[in-house]
């Protein structure tokens, strides 16, 4: 498939599995959200974030493009590297608005590992990943400047950062692959360095909708080898489509 | 020599001959997606860069430039590839391509943070939406007719 070290395929699978599941997420909010120019947003910022994943897939699946089907949406549950915060159900909109900010901005903290990596492809990516995404934290970050000035959006903003928060922690999970892939260079430092940075930021974002109170255990799982309960469903729906005919060429 | 030089322009012409999915008669080659080209015997790779990650038409261009180059004479392998550098920018945009964005589909360009201006009348135009109709372009506002322009941007 191709000739990386597999603790850094390990490493590559959480950041391809974390955007696949989020972009999957944010597109579930097309035509559905509040207001067009929301669904326009979400329907923009998921496809970025399909197509960050499609890319980390294609570097995993070197020449046999097949692969990218087998990553994205047939392995075993066990073998995917997603976070539990990414494969959570969000039906609220309120918490839908927060994941979005709090995983593009631990996004940020992330890629600034990769930029200098001595993948030469990743460092390539890290560039043209943050290019797009500081479009997503623009548009986030003025849609909470302006919810938040009024106390009426405040109180359910407040609540989902609440509910998110411990779940959000599970961002910063490492891989079992992850000390070898910093080691080779391919990351500058372990994801969990920028934790602190990133939890100061979120308190300083939603310190006008509340305090938060993080718990001192995050709620990690193995090395995120085990999937939460609602990863199923999620990808029974992603899989909708490619199990009507599992044969076909697309 | 001669030969090998007279193919890699063949493939050049083919390559040019693919329109945007988005804008039938605009070139991605002036639209700036075509990086490289690379002809070693019988065998074309060419690279691409997409100006946004999350364009759902990478698959429909490289389909089209694959189709294109394979009936070039001579050409029996062609290897289509989306790179991961550089990164996409309106200055990318081959002279003259901004002015027929405007022209044939009423897309404005934006230049770094300058002004954008209405592609019907001239008038500025004000900030409406960050995100638009598709990936890469935002929707404005003409302050003179009212109407909503779609913006290219880097």
């Amino acid at each position: 498939m191709n000739d990386l070290p597999p603790p850094v395929v390990d490493y590559l699978l959480a950041i391809a599995d974390d955007k696949h599941l989020m972009g999957q997420q944010h597109a579930e909010w097309i035509g559905v959200t509040p207001f067009l120019e929301e669904d326009l947003a979400f329907c923009s910022i998921g496809q970025d974030e399909l197509g960050h994943a499609a890319h980390l897939y294609a570097l995993l699946a070197g020449d046999d493009d097949t692969a990218i089907d087998e990553l994205a949406y047939r392995h075993e549950p066990g073998a995917y590297r997603s976070c539990w915060f990414v494969e959570r159900a969000t039906p609220i909109w309120a918490e839908a608005l927060v994941r979005h900010w709090m995983f593009d901005a631990a996004d940020q903290l992330r890629w600034s590992l990769l930029a200098g990596s001595s993948l030469s492809a990743l460092a390539d990516l890290a560039q043209r990943v943050e290019r797009e995404e500081r479009y997503h934290r623009l548009h986030s970050d003025t849609l909470l400047d302006g919810l938040l000035a009024s106390p009426v959006a405040a109180e359910p903003i407040g609540a989902a950062v609440t509910a998110l928060a411990p779940f959000a922690l599970t961002m910063f999970e490492p891989v079992a692959g992850e000390p070898d892939t910093v080691a080779e260079g391919v990351a500058e430092a372990p994801f969990a360095t920028q934790r602190d940075a990133w939890k100061q930021r979120t308190e300083a974002r939603f310190a006008a909708a509340c305090t938060i109170d993080w718990p001192d255990d995050p709620p990690y799982g193995d090395n995120r080898t085990t999937r939460s309960a609602d990863f199923g469903p999620l990808m029974a729906r992603m899989r909708e489509v490619i199990d009507l005919d599992p044969s076909a060429v697309w | 020599m001669t030969a090998t030089t007279s193919l890699l322009d063949r493939c050049r012409q083919a390559i040019a001959t693919v329109d945007d999915p988005e804008y039938p008669g605009v070139s991605i080659v002036d639209l700036g997606l075509v990086e490289s080209l690379d002809v070693r015997g019988a065998t074309a790779t060419v690279g691409l860069i997409p100006t946004f990650s999350g364009c759902p038409a990478l698959d429909m261009i490289a389909n089209d430039v694959h189709r294109a180059v394979s009936q070039v004479d001579e050409i029996s392998t062609v290897e289509v590839k989306w790179l991961s550098a550089p990164v996409w920018s309106v200055d990318r945009l081959a002279e003259g391509t901004q002015q027929q964005l405007a022209v044939d589909f009423t897309v404005a360009v934006q230049i770094g943070t300058g002004p954008v201006l209405c592609p019907r009348c001239g008038t500025a135009t004000s900030h409406l939406s960050m995100f638009g109709p598709s990936r890469c372009r935002s929707v404005h506002r003409c302050e003179s007719c009212r109407e909503p322009v779609e913006v290219m941007r880097s």
